[in-house]
């Protein structure tokens, strides 16, 4: 009987690049960026690493595939490198295959990096990509926002909201997000934004606007993982541990069987179920102390709040206005600005968000440390609201 | 003759949404000294239409019954070197037995196609589509229309072939050609007159003697005019009184082409009564005459009257530029994704594609596209999944966004999550969007379009996008 991984790896190091437009960096001084800074925490020496996992989504874009490009820009020697691939989910899911391989007892020390050198593309929003010869026949090639904001309709919809207080809340959502970017200094997007700025954004998918979508960013976020009887015995008391990593994905059930209503994702809800089982969380508004979430959009933060059960159904947007997910909220969201104004360089991000709570659970956050922190969340959205790939992953202390 | 003629069964047309305001759109050209004094409308096609989808959309409610044989006729089909038939026989999920035919070289060969069709006593659909080229400026520009039209014959209908006569003259009204796509004009003078006393009123004059009748006793006419205004002097040489609807159609939609006088036909038809003839003529070089004795109503005349009748009015030009090529706007960097239709993967999927075929897996939900194990859940396995066209069936938004990031000819890029009555769900393009666009729980209809261009190979792909059921109605 598999008793999941709670407990069983423990993270000693992690790094993050400075996200953003970096026009003067390459996707290996963005590895090598985040590498060092995570290495120096851990306080092993690079060769002692046995496995690594370059997290990339889009290798059409500077990276290329395989994960070669991480072996040569960290001359990682002879060690195997893999690439992992599942849309936005790609961070975390580095993560995942890192930590599965020390849990299982094949290797002590691991590496997981995310990177995505987005900004090379040449122009704003992420890249137009063939969706495979055979579903292009009939596809559309909807934008990431276009896709997104479909769940705002369904979501009015289904709980009979006026679309005022939808976009107010969505709005807010922003808001927050621009309040905690501009205390991160590797953000990519590092200034407060006024609520009349948010809601007269130009319209870049109904009823997104400008300030509903996140930033697009070049970045790499790694970390190094091990067990926490290694841990201790590098001098780590009460090491940062993985409580949980869920998985949850997309069989065509959303957009091919008459029974979804489009204002929820399952995947969330189905993946956030079991890593709550897994970490033996109970009661996760009680017990969680921060989230980061996929803000891809604002609406898809506000729907994710009920899906991980941090909000009732329909009462995610008043919780919102109420300030619940704000940084002195109940239970903040994005203390780091999230995708929304960290940035979301797509393989790096579900890492980034860990590279958060790992930060606020060692006490690291500077200005915008929490005063209690025991468990964080993070949740890793690929692909989109009828089509994904849903990754929630919990970590706290040891003891 | 050994044979009894043929009937018309059935026909049918299509127009495009947009209708242009000449008359606006003349002022845009007053400058320049160009497009003179206009009236009425013309028909733009969207740019995901063409002259193919403009013929399957018109041809739709007629193949209820399979055809024994489909014709396509256009002078502006998108390939030179792959028969549209045969599509329209994947398009309207025809038998692959359906014999196929393509017509073109003339505006007149949907008529002399028909005419054969008759001739023969065919079970067979003849199907005319046209958006041909026009420079910006020209008279054949503001004058043309997009749009298409067709017929069912058999050898019962509600309209007999009485008479007809086929002139064979290589009147040059006009002429295109391997690059020259857009027409060159005659002075117009001389075709007025050339081609009424040469070509039209002796053809006219023939079928009636044919049919045994005065072209005084047509009761509606369907003359394809080589140019605007012709028909009053046609129609006194001829000796005939009856109105002539392809002018009507001419002035609220525009010359159609190869599928003008099949239109019109539809519309001559939707006005006459039991026991009433009506005149079909087709016009380049040369002129096919056809005298009609209408024996009851013609299935699908009211439909095609109601196409010509909805639309929606716009005076945008620079628009109008764009969807028919003459402006050639810069989208930017967004636009540049270039998309490569394989053959190896149009032959597995192709047909139920363009068919809009899906499948009812063992427990009755029908999915798109067929997989091997159905999206049902609790599906264990493989299962053979019974075809279901869903092309003709209704539907409503389930989810839905105007895209302003993505690239499209004519934005915004409308689509999201269709759901079908029967419980089918498809993410899909929407189309013909008007007014304030789509909200959750619209009606849909299904519409036959163009999937995507590959501009550098010269290939595009259909699919079928889904439209507002209803259309605005155009004031009269």
């Amino acid at each position: 009987m598999a008793t999941g991984i709670k407990d069983r790896v423990a993270i000693i190091g992690m790094g993050c690049s400075v996200f953003g437009e970096r026009w003067d960096r390459g996707a290996d001084d963005l590895m090598i960026e985040a590498f060092e800074e995570a290495i120096a925490d851990a306080g092993i020496d690079r060769a002692q690493i046995e496995a690594a996992w370059m997290g990339n989504a889009l290798d059409d874009i500077n990276i290329g595939n395989s994960a070669l490009p991480l072996a040569h820009a960290l001359r990682l020697q002879t060690i195997p490198v893999s690439r992992v691939e599942n849309m936005c989910a790609t961070g975390t899911e580095a993560l995942r295959a890192a930590v599965y391989a020390v849990a299982s007892g094949a290797i002590d020390f691991g590496l997981a990096l995310g990177v995505e050198k987005l900004k090379d593309t040449g122009y704003g929003g992420l890249p137009l990509r063939t969706k495979g010869l055979a579903n292009d026949l009939w596809m559309p090639y909807g934008s990431a926002p276009g896709t997104f904001a479909q769940l705002a309709g369904a979501y009015s919809a289904r709980h009979a909201l006026d679309g005022g207080d939808l976009k107010q809340a969505m709005a807010h959502v922003s808001w927050k997000s621009h309040q905690n970017g501009a205390l991160h200094g590797k953000a990519h997007l590092r200034k407060a934004v006024e609520m009349d700025t948010i809601l007269k954004a130009p319209m870049i998918a109904d009823p997104l606007g400008l300030f509903d979508c996140c930033g697009v960013s070049d970045g790499a976020a790694c970390a190094i993982v091990t067990t926490p009887e290694i841990a201790k015995s590098l001098g780590i008391d009460n090491p940062v541990t993985v409580k949980a990593i869920q998985l949850s994905a997309s069989n065509g059930w959303e957009m091919g069987y008459g029974e979804w209503d489009g204002a929820s994702v399952r995947n969330t809800q189905v993946a956030a179920g079991r890593a709550y089982a897994e970490a033996g969380i109970k009661d996760p508004r009680a017990e969680i102390s921060l989230t980061e979430v996929h803000d891809c959009f604002s609406v898809t933060e506000l729907v994710t709040m009920e899906d991980l059960g941090l909000s009732d159904p329909g009462r995610a947007p008043f919780d919102i206005l109420d300030g619940k997910f704000d940084r002195g909220g109940a239970i903040p969201c994005q203390t780091d600005g999230g995708l929304k104004c960290f940035g979301h360089p797509v393989g790096a991000s579900g890492l980034r968000m860990a590279y958060e709570v790992y930060n606020q659970l060692k006490g690291r956050a500077g200005e915008r440390q929490l005063a209690n922190v025991d468990f964080g969340l993070t949740h890793n959205l690929g692909g989109a609201p009828f089509n994904s790939v849903a990754a929630v992953s919990i970590l706290g202390r040891l003891d | 003759m050994t044979q009894q003629p043929g009937a018309i069964v059935a026909v049918g047309g299509y127009l495009p949404l947009l209708r242009l305001d000449r008359a606006q759109a003349a002022k845009s050209l007053r400058h320049f000294g160009l497009g003179g004094r206009q009236a009425g409308y013309r028909a733009v096609g969207g740019w995901d239409e063409d002259a193919f989808t403009f013929a399957a959309e018109a041809s739709r409610a007629l193949v209820e019954s399979p055809p024994s044989k489909i014709a396509f006729a256009s002078t502006s089909a998108p390939f030179t070197d792959r028969s549209h038939a045969a599509l329209l026989v994947d398009a309207l999920a025809l038998p692959r037995a359906t014999r196929t035919a393509d017509s073109a070289g003339t505006r007149r060969c949907a008529v002399s196609a028909l005419l054969d069709a008759l001739l023969g006593g065919e079970d067979s659909v003849v199907a005319a589509g046209e958006r041909r080229p026009a420079r910006a400026g020209s008279p054949s520009h503001l004058a043309y229309g997009d749009g298409g039209s067709a017929v069912r014959t058999g050898t019962d209908g509600a309209a007999r072939l009485v008479g007809w006569a086929s002139i064979a003259h290589d009147l040059l009204d006009s002429y295109a050609s391997r690059g020259h796509e857009t027409a060159y004009p005659s002075e117009e003078r001389f075709v007025r007159d050339v081609a009424t006393a040469a070509v039209i009123v002796p053809a006219i004059a023939e079928a009636c003697a044919t049919a045994g009748i005065s072209p005084a006793e047509i009761n509606a006419a369907a003359v394809h005019e080589p140019l605007g205004g012709m028909w009053k002097d046609i129609a006194r040489k001829a000796g005939i009184t009856a109105p002539n609807h392809a002018s009507t159609l001419a002035e609220r939609a525009g010359d159609l082409g190869a599928a003008h006088a099949l239109f019109a036909l539809g519309l001559a038809l939707e006005s006459a009564r039991p026991g009433d003839l009506v005149l079909l003529a087709g016009f380049g070089s040369g002129c096919d005459a056809l005298v009609f004795r209408v024996d009851a109503r013609v299935p699908g005349a009211a439909s095609v009257r109601d196409a010509l009748g909805s639309g929606e009015a716009t005076a945008d030009y620079v628009r109008f530029l764009a969807l028919t090529g003459n402006l050639d706007l810069d989208f930017g960097v967004r636009s540049e994704f270039e998309q490569k239709a394989q053959a190896t993967v149009l032959e597995r999927y192709g047909r139920d594609t363009i068919g809009f075929i899906g499948g009812r897996d063992s427990a009755g939900n029908v999915q798109f596209p067929k997989t091997p194990i159905p999206v049902r859940p609790g599906a264990g396995g493989r299962e053979a999944l019974e075809d279901v066209r869903l092309a003709d069936l209704p539907a409503k938004v389930a989810s839905v966004t105007a895209d302003r990031l993505n690239f499209t000819p004519d934005p915004p890029f409308w689509f999201g999550l269709v759901q079908f009555d029967n419980g089918a769900r498809i993410l899909m393009e929407f189309t013909d969007a008007s007014g304030p666009g789509f909200v959750v729980g619209d009606a849909l209809g299904m519409r036959l379009r163009i999937k995507s261009v590959d501009k550098r190979r010269g290939m595009r792909t259909y699919f079928w996008k889904a439209a507002p059921a209803a259309r605005p109605q155009l004031e009269a």
